[in-house]
């Protein structure tokens, strides 16, 4: 009991801050979970619906849209921003000079938010001001660089936009990585007369594996929390063809007052996640018992 | 890691033929040049008058540069009727962000020591669910925040909006912390314990020196996230407690009517710039933070 | 004697109590607290304006403007309401009055009203989207007419045309005039969903007000499937090729020095973007304003509103400071101040705009809403949230801004979906 007592202040440092965060997080998602199967409108109470605020949300093109743009976003941001990460960091990892003035330059996009250079997008890619005018003044006049205005292109001008912010973050990372690879192992591997080519995709880059498991798990939550950049880059258009989920669940919320529905889109958001992460937690689970096991 | 040297550690350059090298050099900073241009389109619009910008586009080069725009965002700009600049809206900006950045890292670093050195029942699982945070969208989170603020009695304080951040930033800095405190040798453990060091001995005299590293890019995380912050800065705060993001709220041209865009992009750079020193200095430390481990 | 003493202290303490508290009631100072939409322009002048009269009234004004879009506002009252502590007033439009009034109660202002004798000058259909339950508890400040039509004199010009389009038949032959003299988009447009919710409604209401009324005020199943419907799906058609399609979600205000230099001709927008122009440096000879196309011959009215709701409060202070509120926001000398800072109309159909301060568009918009109301032609502007809730509305604004950016939506298909999203949106 004295013990005890004498561990209590350790107790409580432990305790109380992961539990006010994972008690947060609980309450959080089962509230939303709970409204999301009630009539609540424009204040969180209502009736018992059962499922109709999810039959009704499924059935909404804006809905259905804002699915298909997170699986062509999701896919295409994180992918993408990865590779040019990547492509980065082995460009600076090229004992260049000036490494540190391009290091800042290609990580200060993190430090804006988007409510500032979302607008500063939606004019560079606008075709009637930006880069399409630029390029047609400078005398190439058959340039066409119109995607923001194109119902099927652009939701990758949102790409474009959250490659160019988050690409130097992966940036860093893999940059971390390839500089804390085993310099024994490129010895090695130099040796044996591996070309540079070879020995990045050999022995480099495999060894990198942890850091993109990282670096996908800080782009997946970007990429599902996009927000502010569609909002200031295309307002979900042309038409409604830039939607993409936690736009729908704020639009329904809020502007619409049907925090019922809201609720129920913020949860097929967040199952659709769980659909993805559930899996690698699993087979990360499975993966630690054989390394205990063995 | 004790060395401040940013070369790197063994994998050598690509062979050093000098066309190859040309070729890095024009690929880098062509990119380079193409990441500076949408700030660079704000940055020259701060020293364009409205009157151009709306006459002729919202991308060009100044043709008179005019720097009033400056003194204008900071001092006299009218925001929300009121004609102070942005200045006191910067200052409640730190406000927020300063002690709820010190809280969360602290919190943060704490949390992420016990879960990864001190394996306690159940650690896996609330380690799970403190990161699953990271993937709630905040939008999500304002109505259940509004409720919790008002049955604390905290609605339209700082302290509220202190709290928040701190709370919702545990998900972050505990996940770094944990993954960065996890690569520190069991053995170094074992012999502290040995000698009779408890938890805060322990934390104090090994763990926290070798976090500088973590510590900064967790830091550099958290004030950027929480100075741009704009949903519950907007709807927990009232009148004169409004944070900077406020002020550039303005420049989204879809909602000011007569854009003053030359002042906007001023206030915009302005309040941009506590951020961007962060990463200006600090972004050195973020890269050597990440190569320390966090990222394992 | 300890019984006495009790009460003597207890009599004591109550007086303590309410001492100062009648004291209070008596020089209660009129405060107001309020929350609105923040804007940059002339409409945050106007509210500043409205502050000032109220502090030389002797009161106390407690304005917070809410940065960002309407939604944000909402967020904040939302959050106000639910701790409890409600605003003394706010803005507030169209049905979302009537819909906010069932979740926190509002103040009856009936007597205020019936006072001032407001009721006879507001237009019948606006004062009932103030009157959720038949008591007032909310009053309109300003007027907007969404189908406004703004005309480039150097487009006219251009066109070689001397006349204004009256009819869609009218207008539609301009445009293509316009569009043979050289102009590429005739027609000057924003991106927004507001701006393409718009244009339709200007079809339509100036197609057959009956049809817009029953259609889009009333979503009678039968009208929403109508041939109206479907003839201003094809008008909205006609619009949409004349407009730029580059715009992408940027302001209708980036195009105005095109209209005005004549590179496009003519712009169907709010009665807000006189005020828009002039602050941008352009000159009233540089544009004509007129109303929107009508089919029919008679004046057709597109109402917009902005207004502000009472909330229930306790403090003595703040009661009067909704009364002090309620009576400036009617009072026509304030109404008059307020639209001539921001372009729009007096709510009260009984100023005189002769004077000075007035334009001749602001002339022509109220003496059409005169003629509309005794047309019994006014209709409530859905793209600006008049006509429906917003759950309704912005679903409806769906289809049709889909409609606008999409061409290979036929008309037919659109009157399907717009049935199909009403539906949905029940």
């Amino acid at each position: 009991m004295k013990l005890n007592l004498r561990r209590l202040p350790e107790y409580l440092v432990i305790w109380v801050p992961l539990l006010l965060a994972a008690g947060q997080i609980v309450t959080f998602a089962l509230w939303t979970t709970w409204i999301s199967f009630t009539s609540a409108t424009l204040m969180p109470s209502g009736d018992w619906v059962g499922l109709k605020n999810y039959t009704n949300v499924l059935a909404t093109r804006n809905w259905k849209i804002a699915f298909d743009n997170l699986l062509i976003f999701g896919f295409g941001f994180v992918v993408l921003t990865a590779l040019t990460g990547l492509f980065l960091a082995i460009l600076l990892d090229q004992r260049i000079r000036g490494e540190n003035v391009l290091r800042s330059i290609f990580l200060y996009p993190l430090a804006l938010s988007f409510v500032v250079t979302g607008t500063a997008w939606s004019w560079l890619l606008n075709p009637g001001m930006g880069v399409q005018k630029l390029v047609n003044d400078l005398g190439w006049t058959g340039f066409r660089f119109d995607w923001l205005v194109d119902r099927d292109m652009a939701i990758w001008t949102i790409v474009i936009a959250g490659i160019w912010q988050s690409s130097g973050f992966a940036m860093a990372l893999f940059l971390a990585g390839l500089r804390s690879v085993e310099p024994d192992l490129v010895k090695a591997a130099q040796i044996d007369g591996a070309g540079p080519f070879r020995l990045y995709t050999r022995v480099i880059l495999p060894s990198l594996w942890p850091i993109v498991i990282a670096v996908m798990v800080i782009l997946i939550q970007t990429a599902i929390r996009t927000f502010d950049l569609v909002r200031a880059l295309t307002g979900g258009g042309p038409g409604i063809a830039t939607q993409l989920p936690a736009l729908v669940v704020y639009d329904f919320m809020f502007q619409r007052g049907q925090l019922g529905r809201g609720s129920a889109a913020a949860v097929l958001m967040l199952l659709t996640l769980a659909a993805v992460l559930l899996p690698y937690g699993i087979w990360k689970y499975v993966q630690r018992r054989r390394a205990a096991n063995a | 890691m004790a060395s401040g040297n940013m070369s790197n550690a063994g994998v050598p350059p690509m062979r050093d033929r000098s066309w190859g090298r040309v070729a890095v050099y024009v690929v880098v900073w062509a990119l380079a040049v193409g990441y500076l241009v949408p700030f660079g389109v704000v940055l020259l619009n701060s020293f364009r008058t409205a009157e151009e910008i709306a006459q002729t586009s919202m991308i060009g080069w100044p043709t008179n540069w005019v720097f009033g725009n400056y003194t204008a965002a900071w001092a006299t700009y009218c925001i929300a009727q009121t004609c102070s600049g942005i200045q006191p809206y910067m200052w409640n900006s730190a406000l927020v962000t300063v002690p709820a950045t010190i809280l969360s890292t602290l919190l943060g670093a704490v949390a992420g020591y016990s879960i990864s050195l001190w394996r306690f029942r159940g650690d896996a699982w609330i380690f799970g669910l403190v990161t699953m945070g990271v993937f709630l969208p905040e939008q999500m989170r304002l109505i259940p925040w509004t409720i919790v603020l008002r049955d604390l009695g905290m609605t339209n304080t700082i302290a509220g909006l202190v709290m928040i951040h701190t709370i919702q930033g545990l998900s972050f800095t505990t996940l770094f912390c944990r993954n960065y405190y996890v690569a520190i040798p069991v053995d170094l453990m074992k012999a502290a314990r040995i000698d009779g060091a408890g938890f805060f001995r322990i934390f104090w005299r090994i763990v926290l020196p070798l976090s500088p590293p973590i510590l900064i890019v967790t830091v550099i995380w958290q004030f950027t996230h929480i100075w741009n912050e704009f949903l519950y800065g907007v709807t927990f705060t009232t009148g004169q407690q409004q944070p900077v993001t406020a002020a550039l709220i303005a420049l989204s041209a879809s909602v000011a009517d007569v854009p003053q865009h030359g002042i906007q992009s001023a206030a915009v750079v302005v309040a941009a710039l506590p951020t961007l020193l962060v990463y200006l200095f600090g972004g050195r430390y973020f890269v050597r933070g990440l190569t320390a481990g966090a990222v394992k | 004697m300890q019984k006495i003493r009790r009460r003597s202290v207890l009599a004591g303490a109550a007086g303590m109590l309410a001492m100062p508290k009648l004291g209070r009631a008596q020089a209660a100072k009129p405060r107001l607290t309020a929350i609105s939409q923040w804007s940059a322009g002339s409409d945050g002048a106007a509210i500043s304006a409205l502050g000032k009269k109220f502090e030389e009234r002797g009161g106390i004004w407690q304005h917070s403007p809410v940065p960002g879009f309407t939604t944000e506002m909402m967020n904040k009252l939302r959050a106000q309401i639910l701790s409890g502590d409600p605003p003394a007033c706010s803005q507030l439009k169209g049905p979302e009055i009537a819909a906010w009034s069932k979740i926190a109660p509002t103040v009856n202002l009936d007597a205020i009203v019936a006072a001032a004798g407001y009721e006879k000058v507001v237009a019948p259909d606006l004062a009932r989207l103030h009157k959720p339950g038949g008591k007032w508890a909310a009053l309109p400040l300003q007027i907007y007419r969404t189908n406004t039509l703004f005309v480039s004199k150097r487009g006219l010009d251009r066109a070689k045309a001397d006349k204004l389009p009256t009819t869609w038949a009218e207008f539609n032959t301009l445009a293509d005039k316009m569009q043979a003299s050289g102009m590429k988009y005739p027609i000057s447009n924003g991106g927004s969903r507001a701006d393409d919710g718009q244009k339709f409604e200007a079809c339509l209401a100036g197609i057959s007000p009956a049809a817009y009324r029953a259609a889009i005020m009333n979503l009678d199943a039968k009208a929403l499937k109508g041939p109206e419907m479907l003839a201003a799906f094809v008008q909205l058609r006609k619009i949409a090729n004349w407009m730029d399609p580059n715009t992408a979600a940027q302001p209708y205000a980036v195009h105005l020095p095109k209209l005005i230099a004549g590179e496009m001709g003519m712009m169907i927008q709010g009665g807000w973007a006189q005020g828009v122009l002039l602050n941008a440096g352009f000159k009233l000879d540089d544009f004509i304003i007129a109303p929107g196309p009508t089919d029919n011959g008679k004046p057709v009215f597109i109402l917009n509103a902005d207004a502000f709701i009472f909330w229930q409060r306790k403090e003595a202070d703040l009661q009067e400071g909704q009364k002090l509120m309620a009576e400036l926001v009617m009072q026509p000398a304030i109404q008059t101040m307020y639209s001539q800072i921001t372009g729009s109309i007096p709510v009260r159909t009984d100023v005189d705009l002769s004077g000075p301060g007035w334009s001749d568009g602001q002339r022509e918009a109220a003496k059409t809403l005169k003629d509309a109301v005794a047309a019994n032609q006014v209709v409530l502007s859905l793209a600006h949230n008049m006509a429906q809730e917003n759950g309704m509305t912005a679903a409806m604004i769906d289809v049709l801004t889909e409609y606008v950016k999409d061409r290979t939506i036929t008309p037919e298909k659109a009157v399907t979906r717009l049935t199909e999203a009403v539906e949905g949106a029940r």
